[in-house]
């Protein structure tokens, strides 16, 4: 033992060697006169050094010279000379890093607002067409020290960070910056750290894209053109360029939503890039999901505040999903640390940059450990930007990059230095002198008798009278010296502090100088209890989704009979009365009268589940064709004519509560549609509603890709305002030339591959790829009959018009939706092979649908052509058995063939038929119970199954509702009766997106 | 004598003369009378355009050689008109069409602005919704604090004037939210405490002091305030526009205390939390669209559908109303909200009593219009199925004071055209 401390100290005073020559380092600055170059070494001793998350040195010593840690140990040779700071057992921490900053850098500006759309770049030069994408942009061409900002990182312990220009899509390059007030020669540590990305668009105003899934498809093509752009050398593209040349950085990707998680993960696992994430704060809510995508996670600390209530309205506004989010925000960073995820924290987000501290603190009450915590705010940051060797610990070598504390920083410790680049920060001094206490006055021929008494930071003092009336006074104490005041200004005066008494002089009203002592009786009793961490560490419930009607335990799928219920088939047999339906596993597996269970059965072993359904009516789940639902951020990537690229799939909302009221319309799966603002709009996704899931649960497993298009008033900008007359089209003549201009183009494209892949593999080896064109990709599929076309229609002109299209590029328009004067050409839809899907009795909304008529649907029905009755409405949307009882009003239909209008119907024509839309054997057991006829406007959903899982029950219904209001009730008043020092929020509540087709807007 | 017995499958070709001043009895019928009763099988008069005579066929004897047509509506429903209020049916035709939009005019305080005279008789959506069993409605106006005058109209008529049930029967008067919503209807931002809340109301306050003062000095003419001055002297009705519980409140509180009669609340989704103050003050409700979507996402899903329900048994009196998106083609489906309010606990009598008599009381026209009772005016229709549900709403008849009204429309030609293609 003892030879190896021995060759422990020769190898440190070697060390010591080597750092003290490189320190007289030398500079690339001329000097204007003398300046001493001499690095002295501070001794910090008596220290309580947390060395790094795994090593703690009670009582030691900290030796840096420069910018750099030379030794840190429990017994430490202190160099001659070096200046030594006797820290009395304050603890040492190594400082924090943040790696979401815009520390020192411009806020980009937004371009002024023109009210004509702008479609194109106004950046000039060779770089990206699109202004969100720009790699470009090399924040540390930016970076200017900021003192101001820098006083927010250092005040909470940070030293280092990583700052980049927080626009666009793709945002350039970020910096890493020490806080130090030095040269931004000495600052900048690594000017080109990571490389950056999101979702946001920014300040750009060109009109692409304006829906989240608009920024991930022109994300994920900026991928694809950049890995073509390397092969092939005909053009210049800086953007580009810049782009190949951070491949090898890491990417740092921001979310704002909990769900973008998924979306960066599709966009990794096509591209093979890895993400450093950004988090938003509610990664709790999705936990499992997140967990199994295995991203290292920048968590801001933004806990919401406390709500102020002040009456029943307030209370009444305020959702259960922010006062859950309220409850269990704090609980998040410990969530996950349990799940074994790598995270640091970030200050971004923040209200207050003195929020950090106190959030940082909250989380440890809430039971992340402070090891964890102190991992997350130095050496995991510091390795995901691979600066583990310089930066994240007290160990040999490193930047002198530490904070001073009073004591424990998880718990009260107070910062009273941080150490940046080896220059001191000041924060709070520390008092050396606690000068509290009980004093006697003396002065010529006065007597007086004073308290001193508060907080060693804030003290009180105060002049105890004979009549114990009281005067306050002001003090102040630097040092050795205090300065105090009286509140009326009669006694004003200096004096020094030694030994329990004050000398020196005082001024009195007239002016006069008089010299005084002032004798401490007694030390003031501090009343302060002990400082104790108030845990709090019992993790609330987390529903899925976390909010009302939000499942809190797992549903699974029941063997189950229902007995007796009048069933409507869809099928042969129509509707059978006094009828039993078996399911099990998801899937419809006997249908007849008095079925026995141990026959059915058989094989089951768990209790089978009896509903009696009699006097009930037992239907298919009802399938909306054209549904806008659970969409996050824009339903309408509105900006250029054609966007095959668009993929509804990307922004799916889990969350969306109009799942749960469209389950309780009987509704049990649909097409999410992209709006119908441009000719050629984007793909769908078709669902079901499994609420509770996850967005890639909700998608319909093998399902056809579909894709929408639109013609007529929307696609024309009719009614987009008088300045909306610049894009292609503007009338039913130009929509025609959109469509055949975008199918040669994929024709050619095809082409191009064809010929590509059929080269023999020596000659494919040299030559170079052809560009992969996400847009072009989608139509190809259309021509190829891999992807499906629902078109937006109203007048019969345009609708013969696209047959016509389709019929000489050689496919077919698979769905007709709206096509309110389908009836006029019924015979031609027929014959074309078409299906509508249709409003029951919409119309007069604009000047397109004046011909608009209820009968529609009944007569398309009764000419043969497959006719759905859809919504394209949140609230509609839950009474489409209503919808389709009008076509029994309206043009006579059958009753059976109204309901297959809204449930065996848009099955064919999504191509779900052979597992949806009819009780048959073998289907889902997406199944409905009425109260009577289903389409009667007296009758109500009872229960609705998806995969033969319960997630709608009339009865289970009022349950969650007394469950919601009591969990509300217990978090507000556990709110209310909280600290009432903190601070608080407005009530504000959140309407609600409800989209339709023509939902046009700027997403940001 | 020229009699004419009809079995309810003639159309209105052959009711072509009947006039106003014959007699009309219905017989067998399932009288809905709007009173909240019903009678299973009737017997109804129709004399000179009025209700002569309603009573129960299994208890009334009466000669069928007396009457001028006989209409034989065994098993069929017969209902007093529905009535629809606070619509722009009427004055507006395609809503992206501006050109064809009346109802909106420049300016916060319109007290003055009639819809009566907008009122387009020859409107093709009109015709579209007479055929459920509307034929009454309410035309109103929209937009600024104070948007004009509504009128009674019947959805019928060669022109605005013989449309005219009841003219410039109230002042609509959008009262300030307490809350309010930033951006626009497709992106709807946060919504916040309305800041200029107290601001907007004290101007309103002001507005109405400065009216009550013109109304009793009665000075020179002032085109504005001289409609406020009905208010005041109770010959019309103050409409107030709010739902937030807190505005219903404050303005029911300012307009009683102000001296204004006859107040009725539009919109009302809040109510529930103002019974009290409504009840003392005897104030109406025109609810908003029974099909809408809850408040919140916390909200009971069923919230607006059981609404009625729940106002009916707090005994306020409440009418439907279709007002919001689409409002005036939409109209048309009023019945089936009817039809929703049952589903959701609502009798089903109260339901139709929902869509005519309470809506006729409120609206002012109860002592001509609204029910089936004797003295009334014959503004009914005959549907061989319940019309409050989709599946069986099937007008076969509808008179308006005793004239049948032509049940023809732009879309049944359409139909007809295009069906035997």
């Amino acid at each position: 033992m003892a030879f190896n401390i021995y060759i422990m100290k020769i190898f440190k005073i070697l060390f010591l060697c080597l750092i003290s020559i490189s320190i007289f380092s030398q500079e690339s600055f001329p000097r204007n006169g003398v300046k001493s170059t001499f690095s002295p070494i501070y001794a910090f001793t008596n220290a309580h050094l947390i060395i790094s998350p795994d090593k703690e040195i009670i009582n030691g010593t900290l030796l840096i010279q420069d910018d750099k840690i030379i030794d840190a140990d429990s017994i430490v040779d202190i160099p001659k000379g070096a200046i030594i700071k006797d820290l009395k057992g304050d603890y040492v921490y190594p400082s924090f890093i943040d790696l979401y900053s815009d520390y020192g850098l411009p806020k980009a500006k937004r371009g002024e607002y023109n009210y004509r759309p702008q479609y194109e770049s106004n950046k000039n030069g060779a770089f990206h067409w699109n202004q969100s994408i720009h790699p470009e942009i090399n924040s540390a061409e930016q970076f200017v020290y900021d003192n101001k900002q820098a006083e927010n990182y250092i005040n909470s312990g940070f030293g280092v960070v990583l700052s980049h220009k927080q626009d666009g899509i793709s945002r350039g390059t970020a910096v890493l910056v020490s806080l130090a007030n030095q040269k931004e020669q000495k600052t900048v540590i690594n000017d080109k750290a990571a490389s950056c990305f999101s979702f946001k668009k920014g300040v750009s105003m060109q009109k692409y894209p304006s829906s989240l899934m608009g920024s991930i498809a022109l994300l994920k093509q900026l991928f694809l053109d950049a890995y073509w752009y390397q092969n092939s050398n005909n053009t210049t593209n800086l953007s580009f360029n810049a782009f190949n040349s951070q491949l090898d950085l890491p990417h740092l990707f921001e979310t704002s939503l909990v769900t973008d998680y998924n979306r960066i993960y599709q966009i990794s696992d096509e591209f093979e890039i890895d993400f450093v994430i950004k988090g938003n704060g509610k990664e709790y809510e999705r936990i499992e999901e997140i967990k199994s995508y295995e991203y290292p996670i920048i968590l801001p600390l933004n806990f919401p505040l406390r709500y102020e209530i002040n009456n029943p309205e307030e209370s009444d506004i305020l959702t259960l999903s922010k006062l859950k989010h309220w409850e269990t925000a704090p609980f998040n960073p410990r969530v996950l640390s349990e799940n074994g995820l790598n995270f640091c924290f970030t200050m971004s987000d923040l209200e207050k940059p003195s929020d950090f501290i106190k959030n940082l603190r909250t989380s440890i009450e809430k039971g992340l450990t402070k090891k964890d915590a102190l991992q997350a705010l130095t050496i995991t940051p510091a390795t995901l930007i691979n600066e583990e060797n310089r930066l994240g610990t007290l160990e040999i070598g490193k930047k002198a990059n530490f904070i001073i504390c009073s004591s424990d920083i998880f718990e009260n410790g107070e910062i009273y230095e941080n150490w940046t680049n080896g220059i001191q920060n000041i924060i709070n001094e520390k008092t050396k002198n606690d000068v509290r206490g009980y004093y006697t006055f003396t002065a010529e021929n006065i007597s007086k008798t004073f308290t001193v008494s508060g907080k060693v930071s804030k003290l009180k003092m105060e002049e105890i009278t004979s009549d114990s009336t009281s005067v306050k006074y002001e003090i102040e104490v630097k040092g050795n010296n205090i300065i105090f005041n009286s509140s009326d200004i009669s006694l004003r005066g200096t004096a020094y502090f030694s030994d329990g008494i004050f000398t020196g002089r005082y001024q009195n009203l007239k002016g006069d100088n008089i010299p005084f002592s002032m004798t401490r009786d007694s030390i003031f009793q501090s009343t302060r209890k002990e400082f104790i961490m108030k845990y709090d560490t019992i993790i609330p419930s987390i529903w899925n989704p976390n909010k009302a009607y939000g499942n809190n335990y797992s549903i699974s799928s029941l063997p189950t009979i229902f007995r007796n219920a009048t069933v409507w088939t869809n099928e042969n047999e129509g509707v059978t009365e006094n009828t039993d339906v078996a399911i099990n596993d998801g899937k419809i597996i006997a249908i007849g009268r008095n079925l026995i269970e141990s026959e059915v059965f058989s094989k089951v072993k768990i209790p089978v589940q009896i509903i009696d359904a009699s006097g009930k009516h037992l239907t298919c789940g009802i399938i909306d064709e054209h549904s806008h639902i659970a969409i996050s951020k824009g339903v309408n990537e509105g900006s250029q004519a054609v966007t095959a690229e668009v993929e509804i799939g990307d922004a799916i909302n889990p969350n969306d509560h109009n799942i749960y009221r469209q389950l309780a319309g009987g509704v049990t799966a649909s097409q999410l549609l992209h709006g119908s603002a441009n000719p050629i709009g984007g793909q769908s996704a078709l669902i079901k509603l499994r609420w509770g899931g996850s967005a890639e649960e909700m998608k319909i497993e093998g399902a056809d890709g579909f894709i929408k298009f639109a013609l007529g008033e929307n696609v024309k900008q009719s009614n987009w305002g008088n300045f909306n007359t610049i894009r292609f089209p503007q009338t039913r003549m130009g929509v025609e030339q959109v469509f055949y201009d975008a199918f040669y183009r994929a024709e050619a494209y095809k082409n191009l591959w064809n010929e590509y892949n059929d080269l023999p593999t020596s000659k494919k080896r040299k030559t170079v790829a052809p560009r992969a064109d996400l847009e072009l990709d989608a139509l190809v599929e259309i021509l190829n009959s891999k992807r499906f076309i629902t078109c937006h229609s109203y007048v019969q002109s345009e609708i013969n018009m696209l047959m016509h299209v389709a019929d000489s590029m050689g496919f077919t328009i698979n769905t007709f939706t709206h096509i309110l004067e389908g009836y006029k050409l019924a015979n031609k839809l027929k014959k074309h092979g078409a299906g509508a899907s249709t409003f029951s009795d919409w119309w007069a909304y604009k000047f397109e649908v004046n011909d608009a008529i209820p009968y529609n649907a009944s007569i398309l029905n009764s000419k043969g052509v497959v006719t759905a009755i859809n919504s394209d409405d949140a609230e509609m949307g839950r009474r489409l058995n209503q919808e389709a009882a009008k076509a029994v009003k309206y043009g006579g239909s059958s009753e059976e063939d109204a309901w297959k209008m809204v449930t065996l119907n848009p099955a064919i024509l999504l191509h779900l038929e052979n597992r949806m839309g009819s009780i048959k054997i073998g289907k889902d057991a997406d199944i409905v119970i009425w109260s009577g006829n289903p389409l009667s406007v007296y009758s109500k959903v009872e229960k609705t199954f998806v995969d033969g899982k319960l997630l709608f029950d009339k009865t289970k219904n009022m349950e969650l509702m007394k469950r919601d209001l009591k969990e509300k009730m217990r978090i507000i008043n556990k709110m209310v009766n909280g600290n009432s020092d903190e601070e608080t929020q407005k009530v504000e509540i959140t309407e609600d997106h409800h989209y339709h087709c023509d939902t046009i807007e700027d997403y940001e | 004598m020229n009699k004419k017995i009809f079995l309810l499958i003639l159309n209105l070709f052959l009711l072509g003369n009947i006039s106003a001043q014959k007699t009309t009895l219905i017989m067998g019928g399932i009288a809905h009378l709007g009173t909240g009763e019903k009678i299973e099988n009737s017997l109804i008069v129709v004399r000179d355009g009025k209700f002569d005579l309603v009573a129960d066929a299994s208890v009334v004897r009466i000669d069928p050689s007396a009457f001028d047509t006989i209409i034989r509506a065994y098993g069929k429903h017969i209902y007093p008109a529905f009535i629809a209020p606070n619509t722009t049916l009427g004055i507006t035709e395609i809503d992206a069409v501006r050109a064809s939009k009346d109802y909106n005019e420049v300016g916060s305080y319109n007290p003055n602005v009639r819809s009566q005279i907008a009122y387009n008789t020859d409107s093709k959506i009109i015709k579209t919704v007479r055929t459920n069993g509307v034929l009454v409605t309410q035309t109103t106006p929209r937009g600024g604090v104070i948007s004009g005058l509504s009128s009674v109209m019947y959805l019928d008529g060669w022109n605005w004037e013989d449309a005219t049930l009841k003219a410039d029967d109230g002042i609509h008067l959008n009262w300030p939210s307490s809350f309010i919503t930033s951006g626009w209807w497709a992106e709807p931002g946060k919504t916040s405490k309305n800041k200029n809340y107290d601001d907007r109301v004290k101007e309103i306050k002001n507005y109405f002091e400065i009216a009550k003062s013109y109304s009793e000095y009665d000075s020179k003419m002032d085109l504005e305030l001289v409609s406020i001055k009905e208010l005041f002297k109770g010959t019309r009705n103050l409409y107030i526009h709010a739902n937030y519980a807190n505005d219903i409140r404050e303005s029911v509180r300012f307009f009683k205390k102000i001296g204004i009669k006859n107040i009725v609340i539009v919109g009302g989704r809040d109510a529930l939390n103002a019974v009290s103050i409504l009840k003392e003050n005897n104030i109406s409700i025109i609810l908003e669209r029974v099909h809408s979507l809850p408040v919140n996402e916390d909200a009971s899903i069923d919230q607006f559908y059981k609404l009625p329900s729940q106002l009916s048994e707090n005994n306020i009196l409440f009418c439907l109303s279709y007002s919001g998106d689409m409002e005036a083609m939409g109209t048309r489906n009023l019945p089936f909200t009817a039809g929703t309010a049952v589903a959701y606990g609502l009798d089903m009598e109260k339901a139709i009593a929902s869509i005519s008599l309470n809506t006729a009381i409120i609206l002012g026209i109860e002592k001509t219009t609204g029910s089936i009772e004797i003295g009334k005016n014959a503004t009914f229709f005959i549907s061989s199925g319940d019309a409050l549900d989709m599946r069986t709403n099937n007008i076969e008849l509808s008179f308006i004071k005793g004239i049948p009204v032509d049940l023809n429309n732009h879309q049944k030609e359409l139909f007809k055209k295009y069906k035997n293609r």
